[in-house]
C-alpha cells in the first residue's frame, strides 16, 4: 500500500512541474501563424487586384491573434490614464492601423520563408512567450510573440523582433510626444500618419 | 609534423564549441530581466540626474496593475544631448539618402548578392580579433574557442575567409559577436547616455568606448596611408549596405518619431546583448550570414 501511494505521490509530484497549460500558448501562437501563412499562399489570391481580399483576411486574422487593447495600454503605460475613453478607443483604432500600415508590405512580401517554433516559455501563471524564427536565404529572424490569457483565449500583447520590443519601441516615442503634447495632438499625429503614409 | 599539435587543438577547440552547443536551454526567466535591471539601476543612476526634463529615463515601469509590474522592462538610455543627437540623426538620414544608399544601389545593380556575400564573410572574419578578446574578457571560453575554431575553418576552408563553410550545416559552429562595448556592459558599466555620431550612427557613451577599443583590434585599421583606410572601410561599408537596404526606411516608416525609436531600438538591442553575456545562455546564436 505504501508504496502505492508513494509512487502515485511521485507520479504527480512530477506531473504537477508540466507547465499548466503546456503548449497552449505555442499552439495558439502557432495556429494563428499558420492561418497567416494560408492566406499568404493562397494560390487563388495571388494577383494584384486580390491583395485587398488578403488584407482583409490578414486584418480579421490580427483581430483574433491580438489583443489590441492590451497593447496599447502596455504601449502607453503610464500615460494610459491621461487619456479620456473616447480617446483610449480611437487610440487603439489608430495604433492598429499604423502597426497594419507599417507590417503588411512586409507580411505580403513572404516568398516561402520557413517559420519554426523552437520554444515557448512561462512568464507567469497567464503570460507566456512564443519563440518563432523566420528562416530567410540569407538570415535567421528571431520574432518572439508574447501573449496573455484573457477568457481563455492567449492573445498577442507585444512582439519583440530581433530582441527589439515593439509595445516598448512605441512606448518610448509616445512617453516623448506627450512630454511635450497634449493626447489630442498624439491622437491627431496619429491620424496624420496613418492618412498621410 | 609541426602542424599535428596545432590540429589536434584546434579539433579540441571545435569539440569545446560542440560540447557547449548541445547543452540544455534554460527557459526564459524573467529573473535574469530583472536581475540585469536592478544591477544597471545604481550604476546609471549618476546619468539619470543629468537627463533633461523631458526624458522619461527616470521613470521605472510604471504599471496600472501589478501584473504589467512583472514585465521587468529595462529603462529607457538618458539623451542629455538630445539637441545634437537631433542634428546629427538628422545629417546621418542625409548622407544615407543622398549618398551611401544611392551607390549601394548602384554597386548592387552592378555586383551579384554572393560576391557581396562573399566580401561581407570577408571583413566579418577579419573582426575575428574582436570577437575572440571581448569572449575572452567576459571569460566566455566556449565562445572564444568557437570563434577561433570559425576563424580557422573560414580562412582556410573559407578561402582567406570569403566563404562561411562553419556556418553550413555540416558544421553549424555558432557566431559569437562580442565586441568591446559589450564586455564592458558585463562588467558592469551602464550604457551611460545615448549619443548620435556623425557618419558612425547611434551608440551609447559605454559603446563610444568599445568602437575605440574594437578600432585597434580591427586589421583594417592598420592599413596606410590613411586615405587607403578610409577607401577600404568606406567600401565595406558600401557593401553592407547593399545587403541591407529597406532596414532603415522600414524603421522610419514604421515609426511616429523615427529618432525615438532608433534610440530604443538600439538601446534595447545592446541590452539584451548585455545580457546575453551576463547570463551566458546555452543556446548560442546559430550560425549565418548577418
Amino acid at each position: 500500500m505504501k508504496r502505492y501511494f508513494m509512487g502515485l505521490g511521485i507520479l504527480m509530484f512530477l506531473l504537477s512541474t508540466l507547465p499548466v497549460y503546456a503548449g497552449a500558448p505555442l499552439d495558439t501562437v502557432q495556429a494563428n501563424v499558420n492561418k497567416v501563412l494560408d492566406v499568404l499562399r493562397d494560390p487563388n489570391l495571388k494577383s494584384e487586384s486580390a491583395k485587398g481580399t488578403k488584407k482583409e483576411k490578414l486584418e480579421a486574422i490580427y483581430e483574433q491573434m491580438f489583443d489590441g487593447v492590451e497593447l496599447s495600454m502596455r504601449t502607453m503605460g503610464a500615460n494610459w490614464n491621461k487619456l479620456n475613453p473616447a480617446q483610449q478607443k480611437e487610440f487603439v483604432q489608430l495604433y492598429r492601423q499604423i502597426l497594419e500600415k507599417a507590417y503588411i508590405d512586409k507580411i505580403l512580401s513572404y516568398t516561402n520563408e520557413k517559420i519554426v517554433f523552437p520554444k515557448e516559455s512561462m512568464l507567469s501563471n497567464s503570460q507566456a512567450e512564443v519563440q518563432t524564427k523566420v528562416i530567410t536565404s540569407s538570415k535567421e529572424i528571431p520574432i518572439f510573440y508574447r501573449v496573455i490569457l484573457k477568457n481563455g483565449t492567449w492573445k498577442v500583447y507585444d512582439v519583440v523582433i530581433e530582441n527589439v520590443s515593439l509595445v516598448q519601441n512605441y512606448r518610448s516615442q509616445f512617453n516623448s510626444i506627450l512630454a511635450k503634447n497634449t493626447p489630442d495632438q498624439l491622437l491627431e499625429t496619429l491620424r496624420k500618419k496613418v492618412k498621410g503614409q | 609534423m609541426k602542424r599535428l599539435p596545432f590540429l589536434v587543438f584546434l579539433l579540441a577547440f571545435l569539440a569545446v564549441g560542440c560540447a557547449h552547443r548541445s547543452s540544455a536551454v534554460s527557459p526564459l526567466p524573467p529573473l535574469v530581466k530583472v536581475d540585469s535591471h536592478s544591477e544597471e539601476i545604481p550604476l546609471k543612476s549618476p546619468e539619470v540626474s543629468v537627463t533633461s526634463g523631458n526624458e522619461s529615463a527616470d521613470r521605472k515601469e510604471n504599471p496600472g496593475n501589478g501584473e504589467k509590474g512583472e514585465e521587468a522592462e529595462i529603462a529607457t538610455i538618458p539623451d542629455p544631448l538630445e539637441s545634437f543627437n537631433r542634428a546629427m540623426f538628422g545629417f546621418n538620414d542625409k548622407l544615407y539618402f543622398w549618398v551611401l544608399k544611392p551607390v549601394a544601389q548602384g554597386y548592387k545593380k552592378v555586383v551579384p548578392e554572393a560576391p557581396r556575400v562573399g566580401v561581407k564573410n570577408f571583413f566579418s572574419n577579419l573582426k575575428f580579433p574582436i570577437r575572440f578578446l571581448s569572449c575572452l574578457l567576459q571569460a566566455d571560453l566556449s565562445g572564444a574557442a568557437t570563434e577561433f575554431g570559425r576563424f580557422a575553418v573560414n580562412t582556410i576552408w573559407g578561402v582567406g575567409g570569403l566563404m562561411d563553410p562553419a556556418s553550413s550545416k555540416q558544421l553549424n559552429i555558432p557566431k559569437n559577436e562580442a565586441d568591446l562595448g559589450q564586455t564592458l556592459g558585463v562588467y558592469g558599466l551602464g550604457q551611460g547616455f545615448y549619443i548620435v555620431l556623425p557618419v558612425l550612427g547611434p551608440y551609447s557613451a559605454r559603446d563610444s568606448i568599445g568602437i575605440a577599443g574594437d578600432y585597434f583590434l580591427y586589421p583594417v585599421s592598420y592599413i596606410t596611408p590613411w586615405y587607403d583606410w578610409l577607401a577600404v572601410r568606406a567600401y565595406e561599408e558600401v557593401n553592407d549596405t547593399s545587403l541591407r537596404i529597406g532596414d532603415y526606411e522600414f524603421i522610419k516608416e514604421a515609426a511616429i518619431d523615427p529618432y525615438v525609436a532608433l534610440r530604443d531600438a538600439y538601446s534595447q538591442y545592446r541590452q539584451k546583448k548585455v545580457e546575453e553575456g551576463r547570463g551566458k545562455p546555452a543556446t548560442p546564436k546559430p550560425g549565418g550570414v548577418r
